[in-house]
């Protein structure tokens, strides 16, 4: 075996014998905190332990060994999972009274603005004409999960809290909510509405 | 419930910044690490790793976990 093909010397001691798996789970241990410390007290409210978080990401790190694949450093990989498990937990904690259950399929995206704000009557004018374009859209091309998921965002939750309280998963939901996306642009773009003049109508 | 006039504002720029993606969440997190390194390196995103950069533009969960490790990770530098 050459250097190259030999396994990152973290891989070694957290797979090596009993005193030294130990003390590398415990460097791993301090090295997340300290790492988390800064990251997740500023968002969300920080509002969570990062000695929990810490000992839920050790757990998931050894349960992953398998999976790191040496293109970062192990230290780095190891904090994208430490990263994504005080995050997500964050968030389940500051979105925990939010709810959509008063959000309907057929109501979830109903547009009735009368494009309040327009700085003109020509602008008015082009607000209410993309405004019911959209509707038209949403009706037409979305599915009612489409719909719901996109009214979460707008509810303000992260994709992740719609997925949870839709009993689906992160990536289902993103896929759905860009599929929508995508579906309204190019639906907009075929009725003559750029991007460019939606920016310019609703600013 | 109908939108608001801000949601409905918030719509159209979903729509209008859309970008066709072809990562989901899970796909961008198993090469998150190694495009952390890249960007604090401040060094050009090499092509194989550039869909990376379009999902986090396109995903705000996935943006704020990136810009969370990159605190964490510069923040152990400068122990």
């Amino acid at each position: 075996m050459d250097i190259e093909t030999l396994p990152d010397p973290w891989i070694q001691r957290l797979r090596g014998p009993q005193p030294e798996r130990d003390a590398a789970i415990a460097e791993l241990r301090q090295i997340i905190v300290r790492g988390l410390q800064r990251s997740l007290s500023q968002r969300y409210g920080g509002a969570v332990q990062l000695d929990d978080v810490a000992q839920e990401a050790v757990l998931k790190i050894l349960d992953s060994l398998d999976r790191f694949d040496g293109r970062s450093r192990f230290t780095t990989w190891a904090m994208t999972i430490a990263t994504r498990i005080g995050i997500s937990e964050l968030r389940r904690r500051h979105y925990q009274n939010v709810s959509l259950d008063a959000v309907t399929p057929a109501d979830s995206l109903q547009i009735e603005t009368a494009g309040e704000g327009a700085a003109t009557p020509e602008q008015l004018l082009d607000r209410k004409i993309v405004m019911s374009r959209l509707s038209e859209l949403i009706e037409t091309t979305l599915s009612d999960k489409q719909k719901l998921a996109i009214r979460g965002v707008l509810e303000g939750l992260p994709v992740e809290e719609v997925a949870r309280r839709t009993d689906s998963n992160r990536n289902a939901i993103y896929k759905l909510i860009h599929d929508a996306r995508l579906k309204l642009r190019s639906g907009l773009e075929a009725a003559g509405v750029a991007s460019g003049d939606v920016a310019e109508i609703f600013t | 419930m109908p939108l608001s006039e801000q949601q409905v504002a918030k719509l159209l720029q979903l729509v209008g910044d859309s970008r066709t993606d072809g990562l989901d969440c899970d796909g961008c997190f198993e090469h998150l690490a190694e495009f952390a390194e890249v960007s604090l390196m401040c060094r050009e995103i090499p092509e194989a790793l550039q869909a990376i950069e379009i999902h986090l533009e396109q995903c705000p969960c996935c943006h704020s976990e990136f810009q969370a490790l990159r605190e964490a990770l510069l923040s152990l530098d400068d122990a």
